[in-house]
């Protein structure tokens, strides 16, 4: 039982560890130039997406994309659409690639970049971010792009594990 | 090859952008109190937040507290020099105090003292928005606790925000550095004459805050401290925000602009406090000679 729910568990964790702790120990509050944004949750349901299939992975992309809006984010309704939209146009890619280690990894930067520019567009366009474009570039999004990159090739292969376990359990109770 | 969307799936995308545009236009309108999903949201999710964030400090703590021993020695040293200094400072001020007093009762200024009354709350930072293109924090006290929107938010170093949101046991803290064009303070300089002027945003370059908006004329210094004028509804007086460290005449040459470091440290945040204005507000005590002058 425990083991079929553990996605929905440990992506609130993750959500609520890049909000907690990741901000109190986060390199940019200890003088780092850079802003480092974690994504975890986002990989994580990309993850989900290829692995156990586009509506699973579309459903926790609204569920997570919607606390995102509520609790941090002064817009409602850009990280819901956003990620929703991302893990869709990732998981239309999914019948065309090899479901193999690098290809997830490199899908999941593509979704964190493209909901990057998602929200920094949107932002920008509502006055909330004034950044201009080189700035964003090489402030956040290399940062973020090499931060979650690392994390997700260290940790790639024990999501995967588990998420195939997940799958082989939930075939066995049916 | 399939299209990427199908015609059905096309409409879907359509009415999805609809609705994102309605709920950011819904989000967009102006002082809008947070519905009950979303206070309900806050509170649940906040009391995760709290049991996560918690240790999470005290571990940051620890760490601090030991870089912390390597400069007690000279801090020690400073401190005691800074000791001889107090006793003849304790003697002048009771003096000048009591010299106030006298004067304030010979003017007939009691009322003074009740309007910059406020009382204090104390509160634990339990969140930070992690994308970081808003500067927002949650706080672990919400309208349960009494407070209110738009109340001051301190730290023992000075002034670091206002309540933007409220919702039963949380709350959500705009913090001075945030770049909405709405986040705007009203502040003035303590020098010879008052110079008043808003504190808007941060800087990207410099990382300074902007006090914009000063008068052409007024005589504006490096190391001038900057504190909020409590003219603005529920803010007090008086709190400290931060010190002048550059100036120049804005991009019009109508206003003066200067660059204020602010005194807080908007990044290791831990407890913070929000302070509740005992006076109801300025209104009834606005003196329409001096509004003129």
């Amino acid at each position: 039982m425990l083991v079929r729910y553990s996605v929905f568990i440990v992506l609130f964790v993750l959500f609520i560890l890049e909000g907690t702790v990741y901000q109190i120990f986060a390199p940019d509050q200890y003088g780092f130039a850079y802003t480092m944004v974690p994504r975890w949750v986002l990989g994580v349901i990309v993850f989900a997406g290829i692995l156990q299939g586009r509506g699973i992975g579309l459903s926790y992309a609204i569920v997570f994309g919607i606390l995102y809006d509520i609790i941090y984010s002064p817009l409602l309704g850009v990280y819901s659409f956003g990620m929703a939209l991302a893990i869709y146009l990732v998981s239309v890619t999914v019948p065309f690639v090899q479901k193999n280690m690098g290809m997830t990894v490199f899908l999941v930067l593509a979704a964190i970049v493209g909901l990057e520019y998602f929200v920094y567009s949107i932002y920008s366009l509502m006055g909330l971010a004034h950044m201009p474009h080189n700035l964003f570039l090489y402030q956040r999004l290399l940062p973020t792009f090499v931060f979650n990159g690392l994390i997700f090739i260290a940790a790639g292969y024990f999501i995967r594990k588990w998420l195939l376990l997940v799958n082989r359990r939930k075939d066995e109770i049916i | 090859m399939p299209p990427i969307f199908s015609n059905k799936r096309l409409i879907v995308l359509l009415v999805c952008i609809i609705v994102l545009v309605a709920l950011i236009g819904y989000s967009m309108s102006e002082r809008r109190d947070m519905s009950l999903p979303e206070q309900l949201l806050h509170d649940s999710v906040g009391f995760v937040q709290s049991a996560f964030s918690r240790p999470a400090h005290l571990a940051a703590g620890f760490f601090e507290t030991i870089n912390d021993m390597r400069t007690v020695y000279e801090e020690n040293k400073v401190l005691k020099s800074h000791l001889d200094d107090y006793a003849s400072l304790q003697v002048e001020l009771s003096e000048l105090r009591r010299t106030n007093e006298e004067l304030e009762s010979s003017l007939g200024l009691q009322e003074s003292a009740a309007l910059n009354a406020s009382s204090l709350r104390s509160a634990r930072m339990i969140s930070r928005s992690p994308d970081r293109w808003n500067e927002y924090i949650g706080i672990d006290k919400g309208a349960r606790h009494g407070i209110e929107e738009d109340m001051a938010v301190i730290t023992s170093k000075g002034l670091i925000g206002k309540v933007r949101d409220v919702s039963q046991l949380t709350s959500t803290v705009q913090l001075l550095s945030d770049q909405d064009r709405t986040n705007r303070i009203s502040a003035f300089v303590d020098g010879e004459e008052s110079i008043y002027g808003f504190i808007e945003g941060i800087s990207d370059e410099t990382g300074y805050l902007q006090f914009t908006k000063i008068d052409m004329d007024a005589e504006l210094e490096e190391g001038m401290t900057v504190v909020t004028s409590g003219l603005g509804g529920v803010f007090p007086s008086e709190l400290v925000i931060g010190e002048i460290v550059d100036y120049e005449n804005d991009e019009f040459g109508l206003t003066q602009q200067a660059y204020v470091e602010p005194s807080a440290d908007f990044n290791h945040l831990n407890h913070v406090m929000v302070v509740e204005r005992e006076a109801p507000g300025l209104e009834p005590e606005i003196d329409p000679e001096e509004e003129d002058s």
